[in-house]
């Protein structure tokens, strides 16, 4: 009769009921009790840890009513100010007619707003939360990534870990309790090993192979997928730089979500973070390098030689083992935004290079080489001359004021 | 040759006719000899470096066999600017589309294509095809460094010439001439400082002779306004770039390679080369040491040839400088 899902049937209900992270259990309700410094708090953590579990839980504890945006809403400027903007702004009536204490704004998700719609949610977000009269409680996964800086400087932190084992374990045991199922301890235990200290996947597992059935053996649980999530960039690079042995690297690299240009791309970015010491760092680029001739050799075809690629990949982060000391990863790689950056000043070059060559019969790129460097020391001189040379290529003003100023 | 004023030297006095090619005797003679019976020329492979004459000796054959429709009739074309060789095709086309009879009193068109050492090898053999297919109305001459980076079959269609660099006393002669013709006082030894800086490129010879004479706004040029010319010019951030990674201070010299690649647009061969020939300014090194890192360079300019991506390869590079420094027990540059 009853075809719930059994993550929404055994939800906690209270607090209390919420498993494990209990130093962020207590932070998020002494945050909730008290006048709090900001208005709002972000819970950080992996998957299916119970953030969203435990701000729905407090806010029943507490009585606050929850006005909930998640990644699913489109998460535009205009959408959020229309939803949240008024609960924030008027002292809800509420607050008298029914008997609880007020409103309490969740954003969930809040690193899932990064689609190209979602320009400007970041900052809709913080006008909101500089602009409530309520509390504001936010949830991300990683809350490294560059765009949300902005909302992290005006908010309080609290982190969630994964859930330790034994205690899933304990609340799978209850759950096949309550659905009257025998189930043996060593198939609830796989079940959590695979779910990662994710108690949403481990009941989800749980209901799955359950279904049907009213005796849970080890052998039922053989057949479900390894539930691979998948390691993200900030995951894989903490991984491969603290491996303790190229083969330990090696299977993280396996297991990680992201593609070998990246990851090369990434780890070079990260590389001198990792080894203070030059030779160290000289012995891990030259690994990496060779790396990225075999990736050069796959052009689009070899792909048998991706597999030396990762190779080498595990090995250059696995140089000095024991002279790992953590770092802060550094991810998009630095070049994409100097490149951003200096896109305007690369494009006036190029016309001007494109200037040179109509008239001097070279290639951009030799106008570039072997011109720019004396027109530079020409246009600096301003004289008559110079002037002169400038109109007869063509140059405009921005163009000669650019050659003057650059060094 | 007219003297407007206010126009890049290395243009005004590019020669015009073969007969003012001061240097390449041999190869001036052998494309005479084609002049005299344009119906046999095949198509042309100049190969050289920089400065040493291939496109203007290309726009003097182009000037002397074409007459004054020359430039109708001749398409320059630059590998590493036009977008792939589908550029060259449809260009190509638009010749073929005059025929035969609307080429009038002209054997056939020119095609000159500068760089083409910097075309890839598909892109290569789709040329060689097209060269096949225009031959009756189009003859190609290719510029290159390299001849060795042109494809066996493209080379076999061509007559190949080398380029060599300028002789001092060419160089020389060709700077007093255009000292003379602008009225300059150009003293001996900044003439052969001039052709020394400038490595058998004429060129770069001439840009900096103006670079010179600009500076100086008419007066005198001596030994040490080329000395301050070339040193403004050359751009220091190379150098700095390597006693930065010599120094063990291997971000700050990273962060430079990014300002080289992205600011100035530099391409990883071209910062390469430059690596290599600022090593050997570096005094304080031994001549064991420059041998070696130099080695070094080699090894990594081979890597970049091979590998999908330069800015690893280049920053690899740097690793090595403040690795092998390190090892050698610190640098003494400062």
């Amino acid at each position: 009769m009853n075809r719930q899902m059994w993550v929404e049937k055994y939800r906690p209900k209270n607090a209390a009921e919420v498993m494990g992270n209990e130093e962020a259990k207590v932070s998020f309700i002494k945050w909730l009790k008290k006048k709090h410094k900001q208005k709002a708090v972000l819970l950080f953590g992996p998957a299916g840890v119970g953030k969203t579990a435990l701000v729905h839980a407090a806010a029943r504890d507490f009585n606050y009513k929850v006005i909930e945006m998640n990644a699913s809403d489109t998460r535009t400027t205009k959408t959020i100010m229309e939803i949240a903007g008024p609960a924030v702004s008027t002292s809800s009536l509420d607050v008298y007619f029914l008997s609880i204490k007020g409103s309490l704004l969740l954003f969930d998700e809040v690193d899932g707003i990064f689609g190209r719609e979602d320009r400007g949610g970041v900052g809709a977000i913080v006008k909101i939360i500089s602009e409530s009269q309520i509390p504001i409680v936010l949830t991300a996964n990683d809350p490294d990534i560059q765009k949300l800086r902005p909302i992290i400087e005006v908010c309080d932190l609290i982190k969630f870990r994964e859930v330790r084992p034994p205690l899933i374990v304990a609340l799978l045991q209850k759950i096949c309790r309550l659905e009257n199922i025998s189930a043996e301890k060593e198939a609830l235990e796989t079940i959590v090993q695979n779910s990662q200290g994710d108690v949403r996947s481990a009941i989800n597992d749980l209901q799955t192979v359950c279904e049907g059935k009213r005796i849970l053996r080890k052998e039922d649980v053989l057949s479900i997928p390894a539930r691979n999530r998948g390691l993200d960039i900030r995951e894989t690079l903490r991984g491969v730089f603290s491996a303790a042995s190229p083969r330990e690297a090696r299977k993280i690299l396996n297991e990680s979500l992201i593609d070998y240009d990246t990851l090369l791309l990434a780890i070079h970015d990260n590389l001198p973070l990792r080894y203070s010491d030059p030779e160290n760092l000289a012995a891990a680029y030259d690994v990496l390098s060779r790396a990225d001739v075999f990736r050069g050799r796959i052009g689009t075809e070899e792909w048998r030689l991706l597999s030396y690629v990762f190779d080498l990949l595990a090995q250059s982060t696995t140089i000095a083992p024991a002279a790992f000391h953590p770092f802060n990863i550094i991810f998009p790689p630095t070049k994409f935004s100097l490149l951003k950056r200096t896109a305007t000043e690369r494009s006036l070059l190029e016309s001007i290079c494109a200037k040179i060559g109509e008239k001097c019969h070279v290639s951009k790129r030799s106008a570039n080489l072997e011109f720019i460097p004396f027109l530079k020391v020409i246009l600096k001189k301003e004289s008559d001359q110079a002037s002169k040379i400038a109109a007869w290529l063509r140059l405009d003003e921005e163009s000669s004021n650019y050659l003057k100023k650059v060094d | 040759m007219s003297r407007n004023e206010g126009v890049m030297w290395a243009e005004k006095y590019r020669p015009q006719t073969l007969d003012d090619v001061v240097n390449l005797r041999d190869v001036i003679r052998s494309l005479k000899a084609f002049l005299r019976t344009p119906e046999t020329m095949p198509h042309l492979l100049f190969a050289g470096m920089p400065g040493t004459g291939k496109t203007t000796v290309a726009l003097c054959i182009a000037r002397q066999l074409l007459g004054s429709s020359w430039r109708s009739f001749t398409l320059e074309l630059n590998a590493s600017d036009e977008r792939g060789i589908t550029m060259v095709r449809e260009r190509v086309k638009s010749f073929a589309r005059y025929g035969r009879r609307g080429l009038a009193d002209i054997p056939y068109a020119i095609i000159i294509l500068d760089e083409s050492d910097q075309m890839t090898a598909t892109a290569q053999t789709a040329l060689r095809r097209i060269m096949e297919t225009s031959s009756r109305f189009c003859r190609f001459i290719l510029i290159c460094n390299y001849s060795s980076k042109i494809i066996e079959p493209i080379q076999s269609r061509c007559a190949i010439f080398r380029f060599s660099p300028l002789q001092r006393e060419d160089m020389v002669k060709y700077l007093m001439y255009i000292t003379e013709k602008e009225n300059l006082d150009l003293s001996n030894d900044a003439a052969d400082l001039i052709a020394e800086f400038s490595e058998g490129d004429l060129r770069r010879a001439i840009n900096i002779l103006q670079t010179s004479a600009t500076y100086e706004e008419g007066a005198s040029i001596n030994g040490k306004t080329v000395l301050r010319v070339v040193g403004q010019a050359n751009p220091k951030q190379v150098q700095v770039m390597l006693s930065k990674a010599l120094d063990g201070k291997f971000m700050e010299a990273r962060d430079m390679l990014y300002d080289l690649m992205t600011t100035y647009s530099l391409s990883g061969v071209d910062i390469i080369r430059q690596i290599h020939k600022e090593l050997y300014k570096l005094s304080y090194l031994s001549h064991e040491d420059q041998a070696e890192l130099a080695r070094i360079v080699g090894e990594y300019d081979f890597r970049l040839s091979q590998g999908a991506n330069e800015d690893i390869q280049l920053s690899a590079l740097l690793a090595q400088f403040a690795g092998f420094m390190k090892l050698k027990g610190g640098a003494t540059s400062e």
